[in-house]
């Protein structure tokens, strides 16, 4: 597929995309890594070393039960990016199918599916979740129920750009032809369309994966997250709060800000590389962002 | 077609997508299965007889259509009903409390966050590529990001109970300043970014530069036609930030001592009060259903194309 390799090019050309790929690898490397060098438990308790401050022993000092916060911020972006990455796929599924669905059919289903997912996409998305979560996680609450929350209320953008651009797809010289030659529906959705849209999938996901972490955030803040003592960063938060410990409430909030910011560079930056006008080699002038710029006005 | 038909076409879409999330909402009661009357730990079950009343009022005893249908019944009636837990609030005294503050502090911090986004989104289009730009730009992906946890955390704590500024509570002005500031804080960061978005592209345009040629003040080009041609694309984005403002007032409610409807529903949700959840879930679906309305008849007058594409 040369399509991959120059969109691929593309992106290594593309400095801000590149930049938040780099951010995110070191994120989950931060993640995967710490916990298994540190010497500190996540969630064991220490209490001669309680609300300790920065020092050689404790890098990021220690919580209200004397946890590494260093080891524990780790262990919780853990949890955070395991319920983002399943909820991520859940969306997946959900989005491709009936943006594909949609899409595909086209006319008249196409028109109702369209307008079901505006009015889907105008629910209070968080509110939704809470009662998803209140009335699904009765017993327990664990990282599936939070998982299933987050995904049902956060699969509608995945599925709209999908659909848009199976939509752009089936419209193209090479899926008429095919059509022409007498191809079935199905064969043209699997030999031509899905191949093709994969790109934008990516892009979706990545749009998706702030919206994800902070809805785990946000939740875990009220109380509904994953019960004590998993660390996650929305619990992580919460306890800062709890506790009164503004340290405790700004790592978490940072690490969330920072994914979010290198999730959206990132994929801005492929969503850029797909579009083969900004392939490496093509007439730089047909660019869209090198026209001309307006004229500068001049100081009155 | 016209606008009125255009208003009705999509008054009428509103319809079965709030059903949906009724019937959503319900669902998820019913599956959850036991008995509305089981009271938590620690909580004095009702007595029998407001039990039956209770039981009659919401047709429990019928199969789940039957109650379905007498809960939508109820709710096209504008009878939201008792609550379950506290007998002597209705879900109704709750709406009527709560709406009209939540209601006030998402449009004051709307009031604003658009128009510093606007400004500050406009500031970063002007002077594109350039250092401001960058400053800009980033300031308002800052503001986006910030969970909004954090920001009522920090005004919270020192503002208010350390440093004793400002009051809790919504009686007087003073105790409105900090939640309507930090409820706009990230909506502004986003109506920046997306006016900066849309106002780069008006200004490539061949319309702009004309304006420019015929020698048109700075201030007319980029306050008549940038804006002007800008505001479509704005108005196209208003669902994500009510979003952001219904989710950031759950927040601001709850570290501010608001009381609007957030805090009512965070204390159903924890007291499993099924009308009082279903009922104020209902309202805040209609409350984003007619804003997103607006928004869509408003882009309409302006761009009368869409009212073709878009019906």
């Amino acid at each position: 597929m040369s399509g991959a390799r120059r969109t691929t090019a593309a992106f290594l050309r593309n400095r801000t995309g590149l930049l938040g790929a780099a951010i995110l690898l070191g994120i989950v490397a931060f993640c995967v890594l710490v916990p298994l060098i540190s010497p500190y438990d996540a969630n064991t308790a220490d209490f001669t070393a309680v609300r300790e401050t920065p020092s050689g022993d404790h890098w990021l000092g220690t919580d209200q039960y004397g946890r590494d916060i260093l080891t524990r911020l780790a262990a919780g972006g853990r949890t955070t990016l395991l319920i983002a990455g399943a909820a991520l796929c859940v969306i997946l599924v959900l989005g491709v199918g009936y943006g594909a669905t949609s899409g595909i059919l086209g006319g008249r289903v196409d028109a109702a599916m369209m307008r079901l997912l505006d009015g889907l996409l105008a629910i209070p998305r968080l509110p939704v979740s809470i009662v998803i979560l209140v009335f699904v996680g009765l017993q327990a609450q664990n990282i599936q129920t939070v998982v299933l929350a987050l995904a049902i209320v956060n699969w509608m953008i995945t599925a709209r750009l999908v659909r848009g651009e199976v939509v752009l797809r089936k419209r193209q010289e090479y899926v008429r032809a095919a059509q022409a030659l007498g191809a079935g529906r199905a064969a043209i959705a699997r030999r031509h369309i899905v191949p093709n849209a994969l790109g934008i999938v990516v892009v979706a996901i990545f749009l998706e994966l702030p919206a994800v972490i902070l809805g785990e955030a946000f939740l875990a803040v009220l109380g509904l997250g994953p019960e004590a003592p998993t660390a996650t960063w929305g619990n992580i938060a919460l306890e800062g709060i709890t506790f009164g410990r503004l340290w405790l409430v700004f790592l978490p909030s940072l690490a969330i800000g920072v994914l979010a910011v290198a999730a959206s560079l990132f994929a801005d930056g492929l969503g850029d590389s797909l579009d083969p006008r900004r392939w490496p080699g093509r007439n730089p002038r047909r660019f869209p962002g090198r026209r001309a710029r307006a004229p500068e006005p001049k100081p009155s | 077609m016209s606008l009125a038909a255009f208003v009705l076409r999509r008054l009428l879409w509103a319809i079965p997508v709030l059903l949906l999330v009724m019937l959503l909402t319900f669902a998820l009661m019913r599956g959850a299965g036991g008995t509305p009357f089981e009271p938590p730990e620690g909580v004095p079950g009702l007595p029998a007889p407001l039990q039956r009343e209770l039981t009659d009022f919401y047709n429990l005893d019928e199969p789940w259509f039957v109650e379905f249908a007498t809960y939508v019944k109820n709710v096209a009636t504008l009878d939201f009903g008792p609550s379950l837990v506290n007998r002597y609030r209705s879900v109704d005294d709750a709406v009527e409390e709560g709406f009209p503050v939540t209601v006030e502090l998402i449009l004051l911090a709307a009031l604003w966050a658009v128009p510093v986004g606007l400004v500050l989104g406009l500031f970063a289009a002007v002077r594109r590529g350039g250092v401001l730009d960058h400053l800009a730009t980033s300031a308002a992906s800052v503001l986006l990001v910030v969970p909004v946890f954090f920001v009522t955390y920090v005004l919270s704590r020192y503002l208010v109970y350390e440093w004793d500024v400002f009051p809790l509570g919504w009686d007087t002005w003073t105790s409105k300043v900090l939640p309507v500031f930090a409820l706009g804080l990230a909506p502004a960061g986003y109506v920046a970014r997306l006016t900066r978005a849309a106002a780069v592209e008006t200004l490539q345009s061949d319309y702009i530069r004309t304006a420019w040629a015929k020698g048109l003040r700075r201030r007319r080009v980029i306050g008549l036609h940038v804006l002007r041609n800008s505001a479509v694309p704005l108005l196209s984005a208003t669902p994500p930030m009510l979003a952001l403002l219904v989710t950031g007032a759950l927040f601001v409610e709850t570290a501010f001592g608001v009381p609007g409807v957030s805090n009512e529903f965070l204390n159903a949700a924890r007291a499993k009060d099924y009308p009082m959840i279903l009922g104020l879930t209902v309202a805040l679906t209609v409350l984003v259903l007619a804003v997103n309305l607006v928004a869509d008849v408003l882009m309409a007058i302006l761009d009368p194309r869409l009212l073709e594409e878009k019906a």
